[in-house]
């Protein structure tokens, strides 16, 4: 090997070196780009008002999201009440029962659940609720739970399938019934994933703005009963940001803000959950 | 009046799907002895014992026919719960496989706990006899709440030994229960089943016929889904009656 | 298919078969010489220690196939088996040796009455045929004469038996008298032996533990 080809060779490799760092620079700087602004314009809305204060009136000044957190808390409870229930028994009959004819097509259905965009969802979600009982809670959390199925049954599934067979013969060998094995061996084994896989659907949901614009609209008061609809942080990111009023745009900010930090607190969580899991 | 044979399989006969692993077996299992299974790879040696307690059904497809008679009752008649068949005829894998999250004790304990024993005070009794007969006690009496992945596969092993007899079974069904172990593990495995065998009646499969020869009191041959040869041990390896079974033990088949 | 232990097994094979030979050679020379003039006395005992020592090599020879293969079945008798024949063939060698020092200190029988020397010459050739089927048949493994070797050891049995009481009432105090008892004896001794080895082929071949009467 000549000395001009060994030469070329180690130029050639730091050559790539630095392209990767550059594709890493590109692929970073938008997130960053964008939590930084977030951050950045956000941070002065947040104070004590923020959290205690309800929605201003028009012209009002000051005010605050605490109904809108209320109201996403809510929602998002509801929707994961119903959604990760079923989320977790398909999830079980996919895994469990994959011989039967039936899931075969169980995983067709979920399988375009999961591809169909929110807000084809939400508008099932509307002519299933809102033309009978109106824009409302109900609503909103149906049509979020019906996202969360998918991921916590795919999760599941997934998370079954990882536990390995011999301790379910072990189960079964020392005279525990099927049904039972699956409930108390697999699923024990397989806590942390499907937990993990809840909360990636909880997080998923909680940005959710266009199924729930579509069956529960803007509201601007606190809690007032399931058929009724409530304030959602995501939507109130999108009507205060239209508005001309500045201490609306600031709650905007500060609605972006607290719902990316909860998102990313709940990616953070899922991580150490699962590096946990690893050990 | 108690019949010195555990086991009596009549005409058993095993498919998956549409392949037929068992033809026409029939065979006597003793009371208080070692019985081996020994054969060829794909000879049907697991399928059989696994007709013994019920396993064999779990998988989809899988059929069976003929008669296995324990304590007098054909385990596949109608009314019979195969959990109740499983309680009595222990099984332990080929590879141990104690439940990795739960502690020791609790591995131990699982069996009766899901059988209606919640007494602390008898599940320490069991817990502790079960241990003893595996000859594991004096290894973990020190700390019984440590995870059972923390054993080694030696340990690993005896645990299962120790928690299918914590169910007090009147059968124990061992498939290659050594042939994921180091030698001196194997060894120890070995020595057990000679001591359990004082007890219990003990099927264990295994391609090794050296182990055949050592460990058990009565030897089958099986080939190709048939029994072919089936006598004490000393006889079946002094001077077998068929030509096959002469040829797989002295090693000259192809 | 050829296997490790086939080759050992071979080797084992051989190291009887050259036994065989050496015994053959030892007992019909001594024979020859109790009732003919010969001086191989010397050769006899060499070929009688040779014996001994080959005995001991085919057993350590078996022990090490035990140890190496843990054999079972046919194997594990053949082993078992010509360790026994080495056994008897060793035997076989000490009493030609013991017949070769009678002649040398008793002239054999060649100085006793020609009816002793007959009976001697008759059971002779009787268990030469019996020591020459035995090795043959170990040789090729095959139980064909059993008929024959059961027919001799009868006949030599009542040959033994009837030539002792013989002796019993013959009143001559003759050391040729001395001589043909032994040499009668070492005779019934060796066919004795003959049997043993044949019963021990039996077992080799067909796993079967039969006496021959």
């Amino acid at each position: 090997m000549t000395k001009l080809h060994e030469w070329f060779r180690r130029l050639n490799d730091k050559l790539v070196h630095v392209l990767v760092y550059l594709a890493l620079i590109a692929a970073l700087t938008p997130l960053f780009s964008v939590l930084w602004e977030v951050f950045r314009r956000g941070i002065s809305a947040i104070n004590l008002d923020f959290f205690i204060k309800p929605t201003p009136a028009v012209g009002e000044v000051g005010g605050g999201v605490a109904n809108a957190i209320q109201g996403t808390l809510i929602t998002i409870g509801l929707a994961s009440l119903i959604g990760v229930p079923i989320g977790i028994i398909t999830g079980i009959f996919l895994s469990e029962y994959s011989e039967a004819k039936l899931s075969s097509f169980v995983r067709l259905f979920n399988e375009l659940l999961n591809g169909m965009p929110s807000i084809v969802i939400g508008l099932f979600a509307y002519t299933l609720i809102v033309t009978k009982i109106g824009f409302s809670v109900a609503a909103a959390s149906f049509a979020l739970a019906l996202i969360m199925i998918p991921i916590v049954s795919r999760a599941t599934e997934e998370a079954l399938k990882l536990v390995p067979a011999t301790i379910r013969e072990a189960a079964l060998a020392l005279g525990m019934p099927r049904w039972k094995t699956t409930i108390f061996v697999a699923l024990k084994g397989a806590r942390k994933a499907v937990a993990t896989g809840v909360l990636l659907a909880m997080a998923r949901i909680a940005g959710e703005s266009a199924p729930v614009l579509v069956t529960m609209g803007y509201w601007k008061w606190w809690f007032a009963g399931f058929d009724r609809p409530v304030a959602y942080l995501a939507l109130n990111i999108f009507l205060f940001a239209k508005s001309p009023f500045e201490n609306w745009i600031a709650l905007a900010w500060g609605s972006a803000l607290i719902l990316v930090v909860i998102i990313l607190g709940i990616n953070v969580v899922v991580r150490l959950l699962m590096r946990e899991k690893r050990l | 009046m108690s019949s010195p044979y555990k086991i009596e399989v009549e005409n058993l006969n095993a498919w998956y799907g549409h392949q037929q692993v068992l033809i026409d077996i029939n065979m006597k299992i003793k009371d208080k002895a070692v019985t081996a299974i020994m054969g060829p790879s794909g000879c049907g040696k697991t399928t059989f014992i696994r007709c013994l307690n019920r396993m064999h059904e779990l998988v989809p497809r899988a059929k069976v026919s003929g008669k296995v008679i324990f304590n007098g009752v054909n385990i596949y008649d109608n009314g019979v719960d195969p959990t109740w068949v499983r309680k009595r005829i222990g099984m332990v894998f080929q590879k141990p496989n104690p439940f990795p999250m739960m502690s020791i004790y609790d591995n131990v304990a699982f069996g009766p706990r899901i059988h209606g024993i919640g007494d602390k005070k008898l599940l320490d009794q069991i817990v502790r006899q079960s241990l003893e007969m595996a000859g594991l006690w004096e290894e973990v009496k020190g700390d019984l709440r440590r995870p059972a992945s923390a054993l080694s596969g030696g340990q690993q092993q005896r645990l299962c030994i120790a928690r299918a007899l914590a169910l007090e079974p009147e059968v124990i069904l061992m498939d290659e229960p050594t042939s994921h172990l180091d030698p001196i593990s194997a060894a120890k495995i070995e020595t057990l089943i000679r001591r359990l065998a004082e007890k219990y009646a003990i099927v264990i499969v295994t391609h090794n016929v050296q182990q055949a020869a050592r460990v058990s009191d009565y030897v089958a041959f099986f080939y190709m889904g048939r029994l072919v040869e089936y006598g004490p041990t000393k006889e079946v390896f002094e001077r077998p009656r068929s030509e096959l079974t002469e040829r797989y033990v002295t090693g000259k088949f192809g | 298919m050829e296997r490790i232990i086939d080759l050992e097994l071979r080797g084992l094979e051989t190291m009887v078969a050259h036994m065989c030979e050496l015994a053959h050679r030892a007992i019909s020379t001594a024979l020859h010489e109790s009732l003919h003039h010969g001086d191989s006395y010397d050769k006899v005992r060499e070929t009688s220690d040779f014996l001994m020592i080959l005995a001991d090599q085919v057993e350590d020879k078996a022990v090490e196939i035990i140890l190496k293969f843990q054999p079972v079945a046919s194997d594990l008798r053949m082993v078992k088996t010509l360790m026994r024949i080495s056994y008897d063939l060793a035997r076989l060698g000490r009493y030609a040796l013991d017949i070769a020092y009678v002649n040398k200190r008793f002239n054999g029988v060649r100085d006793c009455d020609e009816w002793i020397r007959e009976y001697i010459k008759n059971m002779g050739q009787k268990v030469m045929n019996m020591v020459e089927l035995s090795l043959a048949s170990i040789k090729d493994k095959s139980l064909k004469s059993v008929k024959e070797i059961s027919y001799l050891e009868r006949e030599v049995d009542e040959l033994y038996k009837s030539f002792l009481d013989k002796i019993a009432k013959d009143t001559s105090e003759s050391r040729a008298i001395v001589s043909s008892v032994l040499i009668v004896r070492y005779l019934e001794r060796i066919a004795d032996h003959m049997v043993y080895a044949y019963e021990a082929l039996i077992y080799m071949l067909t796993g079967r533990r039969e006496l021959i009467e």
